[in-house]
């Protein structure tokens, strides 16, 4: 296994303030400690080339877990192996091997061309100068880049410059690239270019973590899904296995010639009852088979039109959200 | 070392250019810098002018020691003291994260992004008056340039601790820039022969804080009239570097990033 992170879990001690004037001006003398768990001890096994997405509310722990396997954060208890180093002490030569990209900071320099932000990381990670040079070149046209690299980071568009510090996280050739929400309010050519460059990289055999908000993201990019809520996995598994979360569940809309039939049944859930000719619902497939559900409607209403689909992965993760 | 070098002036290198993105501003900026730091000897100069001195201290001997602190800050400010007003800014910001995930020590990354071009003025004045007031005065011999060299390579090891301690504090004590003026304030001590304090006052910034060693210290054995506790000073500093590096690796284990 590449990576292996056993029994993983982070304490932070932080300090209650109050929002009036005199609980402010309290504080500055006496602070009530708070102990927040972010982490509760988490556990999986990452495979090399594989693609995985962490999903999670704000504040349920992935972050925090992304901070741990880049060594940035030390850990409260738990052990994490990623190949062969403990990131958080043996940081300088592990991190030579990873690339990160943080959506929301940015390793470019907002007053000079990414290409000179470039040139610097080519001198801390001192890359020969024809490798970094082919290697610059192949990203670029990767990306689409062109001359921009070339112009001032703060005359570029928020998805140009998310494609610069892509470069700038892969020039020395990372093994495994953390990305921490990199599709960060990026319009959608944007972010589709952005996917299609981490899934040529990954086919070359770069492992990625990403974590996000954006569940397209994980749709398009990610093999597998883990899923952090209050600092523990609620779920890590493919993502088909994430859709049939709820069970064999689809979504029907159906509109009918004739007023449709008392439809409270189980296995049914109305969802939307649009008038008495036309509704949507919710049909459990383990309870009640689409075809038969099919024949009844069409028996008693005769059926007009009617649309069959998966349910919305968002429908899934807000239930896995609510677990605890 | 020589791949260090190599680094450390990349990061000089694309810290000029972002500040010449705007020329005006850093031009007029390094002059401030400049005026800001005359002050003192200024004042010194209107001092003696109008007749009064620090007992025992001609006029370009009180302005020698000033040119040795402001030689001091000229060096530490542009090439290593950034790593106080980075580190505040990179935690506060929460991009002090990107400096932990590059193969090299957190400090020296610290340093590397934090070059500061307009601090050149510092250096440009101290450059200056160390050399009017020394061409002023007797000129000092092999044996006093030797020393000298000594001592103020233990002034930019102090200035190197307060820097370190100063940015170790901006890890835990988020977006205090005051540390700044704290700073300025104690250090403003060193500006003068150190001979002219009260001898309690001597004891305290030769050999408790390390203030002496900024100015007084070296500048004196250049005069050929090495200040009391020289040697003691030389210990201070050292020990004052050696407990400023163990504060910083003590806070940077406290840092805890930002949330994201």
């Amino acid at each position: 296994m590449l990576i292996t992170v056993e029994n993983l879990a982070k304490e932070y001690k932080s300090y209650q303030r109050g929002n009036s004037f005199g609980e402010a001006v309290k504080s500055l003398f006496v602070r009530k400690p708070l102990y927040i768990q972010a982490l509760k001890g988490i556990s999986f096994k990452i495979a090399e080339g594989e693609l995985v997405g962490f999903l999670g509310p704000n504040g349920a722990g992935k972050s925090t877990t992304l901070k741990i396997l880049t060594g940035i954060l030390y850990p409260s208890s738990g052990k994490v192996d990623i190949m062969g180093y403990t990131p958080w002490r043996d940081r300088k030569s592990y991190v030579a091997k990873i690339g990160a990209v943080f959506g929301q900071k940015s390793q470019l320099l907002w007053d000079i061309p990414p290409i000179d932000a470039f040139y610097l990381n080519k001198a801390i990670y001192a890359i020969p100068e024809r490798e970094f040079k082919r290697t610059m070149d192949q990203m670029v046209e990767l990306l689409g880049l062109g001359d921009l690299i070339r112009k001032p980071t703060r005359q570029l568009s928020l998805g140009e410059r998310m494609k610069c510090e892509f470069i700038m996280a892969m020039l020395h050739k990372p093994e495994i690239v953390f990305l921490d929400e990199p599709t960060i309010g990026l319009d959608v050519i944007a972010k589709d270019r952005i996917r299609e460059f981490i899934l040529e990289m990954n086919k070359t055999g770069v492992t990625f973590i990403l974590t996000t908000h954006d569940l397209s993201d994980i749709e398009h990019l990610a093999q597998r899904v883990i899923v952090v809520n209050h600092g523990e996995i609620v779920f890590d598994n493919s993502i088909t296995t994430l859709r049939r979360h709820l069970g064999e569940k689809k979504i029907i809309a159906v509109s009918t010639v004739h007023p449709l039939p008392d439809l409270a049944l189980p296995g049914i859930n109305i969802t939307n009852r649009i008038s008495p000719f036309q509704a949507e619902l919710e049909l459990d497939l383990t309870v009640f088979e689409l075809n038969k559900f099919i024949a009844l409607v069409n028996k008693t209403s005769t059926i007009r039109d009617l649309s069959v689909r998966e349910p919305q992965i968002e429908d899934v993760i807000k239930v896995l959200y609510q677990l605890r | 070392m020589k791949t260090n070098l190599r680094i450390y002036l990349a990061g000089v290198k694309t810290a000029l250019a972002s500040r010449m993105a705007y020329r005006g501003d850093f031009l007029m900026s390094m002059l401030i810098m400049l005026l800001v730091e005359m002050a003192a000897p200024l004042i010194t100069f209107l001092i003696y002018e109008n007749g009064a001195t620090f007992p025992g201290w001609n006029m370009y001997e009180a302005l020698l020691i000033q040119g040795v602190f402001l030689l001091g800050k000229g060096i530490a400010y542009p090439f290593f003291f950034g790593i106080v007003w980075n580190t505040i800014e990179r935690v506060r910001e929460g991009t002090f994260d990107l400096l932990l995930i590059k193969p090299k020590s957190v400090l020296f990354m610290a340093i590397v992004t934090a070059f500061d071009s307009e601090d050149l003025g510092k250096l440009i004045g101290g450059v200056t008056l160390f050399t009017l007031s020394l061409k002023r005065l007797p000129a000092p011999g092999w044996g006093e340039w030797l020393q000298f060299f000594l001592l103020f390579a233990v002034t930019l090891m102090v200035l190197f601790g307060y820097g370190l301690i100063m940015a170790g504090l901006g890890i835990v004590w988020i977006g205090n820039f005051r540390v700044y003026d704290i700073f300025s304030s104690i250090t403003n001590f060193g500006l003068y022969p150190t001979a002219i304090f009260s001898k309690p006052l001597q004891t305290i910034i030769t050999l408790i804080i390390p203030i002496a060693i900024l100015g007084s210290v070296p500048a004196t054995v250049l005069l050929g009239r090495p200040s009391a506790g020289t040697l003691g000073a030389v210990g201070v500093g050292l020990l004052f570097l050696l407990f400023s590096l163990v504060f910083w690796q003590w806070m940077l284990k406290k840092y805890t990033s930002v949330g994201g």
